[in-house]
């Protein structure tokens, strides 16, 4: 029969709610970065995997390939202990920091594959024959029109970014998931913890969607 | 008048059954269903370990039997980290924890503590050559231990009392993790139980370590826990830790894991459990 005979005591969370909240703002704090600077790789590995020249193109496909087809835990463990193994020592929150730029960037490779795969190529050529350097193709030509392609994509990956941080834990850095961990301890009101938790996650995610689309509404007018 | 007689009918059921099932605690519960599920710690040897043909073994596991044996029950192992020992006791997964449970009062809010059934002293691990020979020794020295941990609380209350920086020290989520960091070179010493120093240096490749200072005033005793209102268990696991003491199981169980070193004291001076 189910019984349940549980009393909750809330006011154990929230007497250290402030903990928690800081932790989440490390949990922000990580995806975000993690977030920015792999779409600025994933910019090289993306062009790097359709170049002609093996020597941008074999690396490229060799990131994008373990980064997709790896456990984002297997990752954080390599940048943690295998490192470590070498004598690279990283501290907890700089080894899941690596390790999630790692994998953000070989996920938004492909985003950005995609995106560059559905402007026509003959775009860049007309642009060149105006006298336009690479670069500015690319910045005023390509890269406006990819981001809107791949934006939406780009925004699920954010959300990963931000629920994969509470694989840091497992190396004992104390972001959102870690902190509950040893906060929960101490008191074992572990439910109520892992729920505040929970609800703060949810909140994060459903947070970023909400400006994300705000954002979007105001970048693309509408139409996108 | 049939609807007076079917609502007195009810409520006589409800009273009935009502009155049968608060009366069945967890022990009349066990006894009736022959069996007892028992959660351990195997991460933790020598309380909990598994042994050379991948079975349970240690103190924890020993102490489960035995308390099986006692209640005239079949005993089922259940294997659990230590953050799960609680959640698992709310759920229903298990009907006690013998898993080295350290009693604070914050906890005991929580969970049902029996009178402590083993007692630990904090200890830090350390290389030969490292020159740390007191506690405070482990100033600006990174330091790690187990998440979720007494000796994580402990080292940490310590090193605050004594405004050392908080970032020299850094979690690790599994005891066995802290000591691949030890080998590593990722920490300069770990916080463990001076039970774990003892197995781990008989272990070859912790041949250029020792056991360093210990975590200052501080006595780990550890409890075997239940659900905080089931009183019939308590009352019968303390009678239970008592008989072991006085049959000399304990002593034979210390003998059996810790060799020669002194039978540990479950007391201390001036009052009684």
């Amino acid at each position: 029969m189910f019984d349940f005979d549980y009393t909750f005591h809330w006011i154990t969370v929230w007497n250290v709610f402030p903990e928690m909240l800081s932790a989440a703002m490390v949990t922000i704090e990580v995806a975000v970065t993690s977030m920015i600077v792999g779409l600025f790789f994933a910019v090289f590995l993306s062009l790097g995997k359709d170049s002609s020249n093996e020597l941008f193109r074999t690396p490229s496909i060799i990131w994008i390939e373990i980064a997709r087809n790896t456990p984002a835990l297997f990752q954080i463990y390599m940048a943690y202990f295998g490192l470590g193994a070498f004598g690279i020592h990283l501290s907890p929150y700089l080894a899941v920091m690596i390790a999630l730029i790692f994998n953000n960037a070989g996920y938004l490779a492909e985003t950005l594959r995609g995106g560059f795969a559905s402007i026509p190529r003959t775009q860049l050529a007309s642009s060149r024959s105006l006298g336009m350097t690479a670069f500015q193709a690319y910045r005023h030509i390509i890269l406006p029109q990819v981001f809107k392609v791949v934006y939406h994509p780009m925004t699920n990956q954010m959300i990963w970014s931000i629920l994969m941080t509470s694989l840091g834990t497992l190396v004992g850095m104390l972001e959102l998931t870690g902190k509950t961990d040893q906060l929960q301890s101490l008191s074992f009101r572990t439910f109520e913890f892992y729920l505040v938790a929970a609800v703060m996650y949810f909140v994060i995610a459903k947070g970023t969607l909400l400006l994300a689309k705000l954002l979007a509404y105001k970048i693309f007018k509408g139409d996108a | 008048m049939n609807i007076v007689k079917k609502l007195a009918f009810l409520a006589v059921s409800v009273l009935a059954f009502g009155a049968t099932s608060a009366s069945a605690d967890k022990l009349d519960k066990i006894l009736s269903k022959g069996k007892i599920r028992c959660g351990v710690v195997l991460d933790f040897p020598p309380m909990g370990y598994r042994d050379a043909k991948n079975n349970p073994a240690g103190f924890d596991v020993e102490y489960c039997k035995d308390l099986a044996k006692a209640l005239g029950v079949k005993l089922e192992l259940k294997s659990m980290s230590f953050a799960q020992r609680l959640p698992a006791l709310n759920a229903g997964k298990v009907d006690v924890v013998i898993g080295s449970t350290s009693d604070t009062l914050q906890r005991a809010k929580s969970a049902g503590f029996t009178m402590p059934y083993f007692v630990f002293k904090l200890q830090a691990m350390v290389k030969k050559d490292s020159g740390i020979k007191e506690f405070k020794d482990l100033k600006g020295k990174k330091v790690t231990a187990a998440l979720s941990t007494t000796p994580e609380t402990e080292f940490l209350k310590n090193s605050k009392a004594n405004g050392w920086s908080a970032s020299n020290y850094f979690s690790s989520k599994k005891e066995s993790d802290t000591h691949l960091a030890l080998l590593q070179g990722k920490a300069d010493a770990i916080i463990t139980t001076d039970t774990t120093i003892v197995e781990l240096l008989k272990l070859p490749k912790y041949k250029d370590y020792k056991a360093g200072p210990f975590v200052p005033g501080f006595d780990d005793f550890v409890s075997i826990i239940v659900k905080r209102t089931e009183y019939g268990m308590i009352n019968y696991m303390n009678l239970f830790i008592h008989q072991q003491v006085r049959s000399g199981r304990y002593k034979e169980l210390n003998k059996m894991f810790y060799g020669n070193s002194p039978v540990r004291k479950l007391t201390v001076d001036g009052i009684y459990y």
